[in-house]
């Protein structure tokens, strides 16, 4: 019945008859989520199989700009009314855990999370040994660079230390007179995650860390040379900071830079395929990827890399709340998608984002297996999650901003690692 | 001779006041109640934790609290400068230096006021773009170096400033206009017997009798400026290097990202108070309308 009314009425009546039932035969759920409207329409698709195999249970999709997810959900996660599932940044599930928002997941759902995903997924959705959602979205960083560039400046291929990326970038800048027009090696400002993942990447990849043992180390000498690395880049004239503005959809000049070929070099998650190729056209064939360059006391390439989750909110009722968990485990579940993926695999790979679960990974693995993903991919195994802990989003704004100080020469590079030490240290203290 | 209100004074008095009771004077106190509390928001009210005055205490030694109270009046003081003398101006020329097209230019003017400043913004980040924007294309035109404008610490807040004036300055010269045609007609014509030029009669006629209409610009702009939050938003969330980080931003930041509503709220507090002294200041200084005045 569902099918012959238009979503937008469907949860009136859902309400209607929620209502005069006293809430005993259906269930309305709501689903928070960032995606764009194409992909929400791929969710919505799904949602429709689901509610054609199960009457009386109704999802709404609200979609919001990323920018606004986590304050959607501040202001409404308290509510019995507000989202009753949430895909969620990783970074967040410790504080909703602690205040009581993340349900943990049934029992009966635990082992499917243990058996399908990766160890170090698990222990991404889980807060001690405790599970609170599915993971799905995989992001890690990988260097993108232009091929036609290389090929034109004549370099043999994508740097691999960073003496390398030093020579390469001077190699591939061209300015006219003062002013840049192409940058070797691209960075990002004006977007936290978008600072600090690529920056800490380097760290990863020269043997350091932002936090050891509950103590901030980016005094350490690792973190140290990776800003110093920055501080000569920006002084060679091969990054050029005012290129690398990111908007409020972390999108932006630094992408478009990017995508023009006025940046030859950048570190970037996978998750921005999409809006690369929407940007370049035919062009993209140009990009491939390749792992982190490795600094002087590497051990090799070690790239951050961080996972959404789909939780369930436990304010809902408890009625609410099973049904939302029977959902997505169909959701995430084999039977759900196509030729052995599940529903959200299809999902996340119509984004061009690596989806998590390893039934997925093996359904899709002939699209996965392109120039560009084959870079990240072959990373998975180093990969190094970013540290997820309470305050997590206030620490990384911490370093973003010594960072941006020094990459416009408000400090030294020593400053600006003393600085961000020191306050992501007593953020690590509250 | 003043006499008690009536029940029906009250009476009639009541759905205003109750509007203002619900939506001013609450959310002043709640948001009062909550700075002396640290609240993440995930929980009902009931579940804050009272701290007395420690998110003040704390805001003292704040490096990007203080920055951001640093670029908000250094934004607030930029665009006062530029939109007092170039609402007046465009005003007098409006009001009496324009015999034709009048109407319609105060509308243009007036437009990008009515826009939306969220889509205005998107526009504007377009106008800004490095390398392929018009301004710098109008810039290349004449020879001169292209900008960074948003992306450079030396001229992001200085674009968000251009970016303000653009939008908001139809809107003070309207206030203006509004301003010139309550001077009567009488005192220019004595300035002109008397032999006084037109920079005379705009100096001893039109300035002082314009006093309070520039009063109530100067306030009005300072208020709107102060509370900038969505170009911010839009354009630069607050960088390069905290240059446009401005304390709505930053209480929106601490409140909605960080999880501090008690820390957010005593910001805002702050600002509220930042602004009230500010507006103080300023009526001190511009009262004192001659008699007759508008």
């Amino acid at each position: 019945m569902t099918k012959l009314v238009p979503r937008p009425f469907r949860w009136l009546l859902a309400a209607l008859v929620s209502a005069c039932s006293g809430g005993a035969l259906a269930q309305q759920l709501t689903y928070l989520t960032h995606w764009p409207p194409e992909t929400v329409a791929l969710l919505e698709e799904a949602i429709d199989r689901y509610e054609a195999e199960n009457p009386g249970v109704t999802i709404q999709v609200r979609a919001v700009p990323f920018g606004n997810l986590l304050s959607t959900l501040r202001s409404q996660a308290a509510s019995a009314s507000g989202p009753t599932i949430a895909g969620i940044y990783e970074l967040w599930l410790p504080e909703l855990v602690a205040n009581g928002v993340a349900a943990p997941i049934p029992d009966e759902l635990a082992a499917d999370v243990t058996d399908g995903w990766p160890a170090g997924l698990v222990g991404s959705v889980s807060v001690g040994d405790t599970i609170y959602g599915y993971p799905n979205e995989v992001n890690l960083y990988a260097l993108n660079y232009n091929r036609r560039l290389f090929e034109e400046a004549g370099l043999p291929g994508p740097p691999t230390t960073w003496d390398e990326l030093e020579e390469y970038a001077a190699k591939l800048t061209v300015k006219q007179g003062n002013v840049t027009v192409r940058q070797g090696f691209g960075i990002i400002t004006n977007w936290d995650s978008g600072v600090v993942h690529p920056w800490l990447s380097l760290v990863y990849s020269n043997g350091g860390a932002l936090i050891r043992d509950g103590q901030a180390v980016l005094d350490e000498p690792a973190a140290l040379e990776a800003a110093r690395l920055y501080e000569r880049l920006i002084a060679a004239g091969s990054t050029d900071p005012s290129m690398a503005t990111a908007n409020a959809s972390t999108t932006g000049p630094y992408l478009q830079h990017f995508a023009n070929g006025e940046t030859a070099m950048i570190i970037m998650a996978n998750w921005w395929q999409s809006a690369l190729r929407d940007s370049m056209g035919d062009a993209f064939e140009d990009i491939a990827t390749a792992p982190i360059p490795v600094g002087p006391n590497g051990d090799g390439p070690h790239p951050v890399s961080y996972a959404w989750l789909t939780i369930v909110n436990a304010n809902a009722s408890a009625e609410a709340q099973a049904a939302a968990w029977d959902f997505l485990a169909w959701l995430n579940g084999p039977e759900s998608g196509q030729g052995g993926s599940s529903a959200m695999g299809d999902i996340l790979m119509s984004m061009g984002i690596l989806p998590s679960r390893n039934s997925d990974v093996a359904a899709h693995q002939d699209e996965l297996s392109t120039p560009f993903l084959e870079g990240y991919i072959s990373q998975l195994g180093n990969a190094i999650p970013f540290p997820t802990l309470i305050g997590g989003a206030e620490a990384t704004v911490a370093v973003q901003q010594a960072l941006e100080a020094m990459e416009v020469g408000h400090l030294t590079a020593e400053q600006a690692m003393e600085q961000a030490d020191r306050e992501v240290q007593s953020i690590l203290d509250r | 001779m003043l006499t008690r209100p009536s029940t029906a004074t009250w009476l009639l008095l009541a759905p205003g006041l109750g509007l203002l009771l619900a939506f001013v004077v609450t959310p002043v106190l709640l948001t009062a109640w909550i700075s002396l509390n640290e609240w993440s928001m995930y929980t009902p009210l009931s579940g804050m934790t009272y701290v007395g005055l420690k998110n003040y205490l704390s805001l003292f030694g704040d490096r990007v609290f203080n920055a951001a109270l640093r670029n908000t009046l250094a934004y607030a003081g930029l665009c006062l400068v530029l939109i007092l003398p170039l609402s007046f101006l465009l005003g007098q020329f409006l009001y009496r230096g324009l015999a034709r097209g009048r109407a319609a230019l105060r509308s243009v003017l007036f437009v990008p006021y009515m826009i939306p400043t969220i889509a205005v913004a998107i526009i504007w980040s377009y106008l800004y773009s490095p390398l392929y924007g018009p301004l710098n294309q109008v810039l290349g035109a004449f020879g001169l170096p292209r900008q960074a404008w948003l992306g450079s610490v030396d001229t992001a807040l200085v674009s968000l400033v251009i970016f303000n004036v653009w939008q908001t300055i139809g809107y003070y010269t309207v206030l203006v206009i509004a301003g010139l045609t309550q001077i009567p007609d009488v005192y220019y014509e004595a300035a002109l017997i008397d032999g006084a030029n037109a920079l005379q009669r705009t100096r001893y006629v039109t300035l002082p009798l314009m006093r309070r209409t520039l009063l109530f610009v100067v306030v009005i702009a300072l208020i709107n400026t102060v509370q900038v939050f969505e170009p911010v938003y839009v354009l630069t969330q607050g960088g390069p290097a905290n240059a446009t980080n401005v304390l709505s931003f930053q209480v929106y930041r601490t409140a909605f990202e960080f999880g501090q509503a008690g820390r957010a709220s005593a910001m805002a507090f702050v600002l509220f108070l930042v602004l009230v002294a500010a507006v103080g200041a300023v009526m001190r200084l511009l009262r004192g309308s001659p008699e007759g005045g508008p």
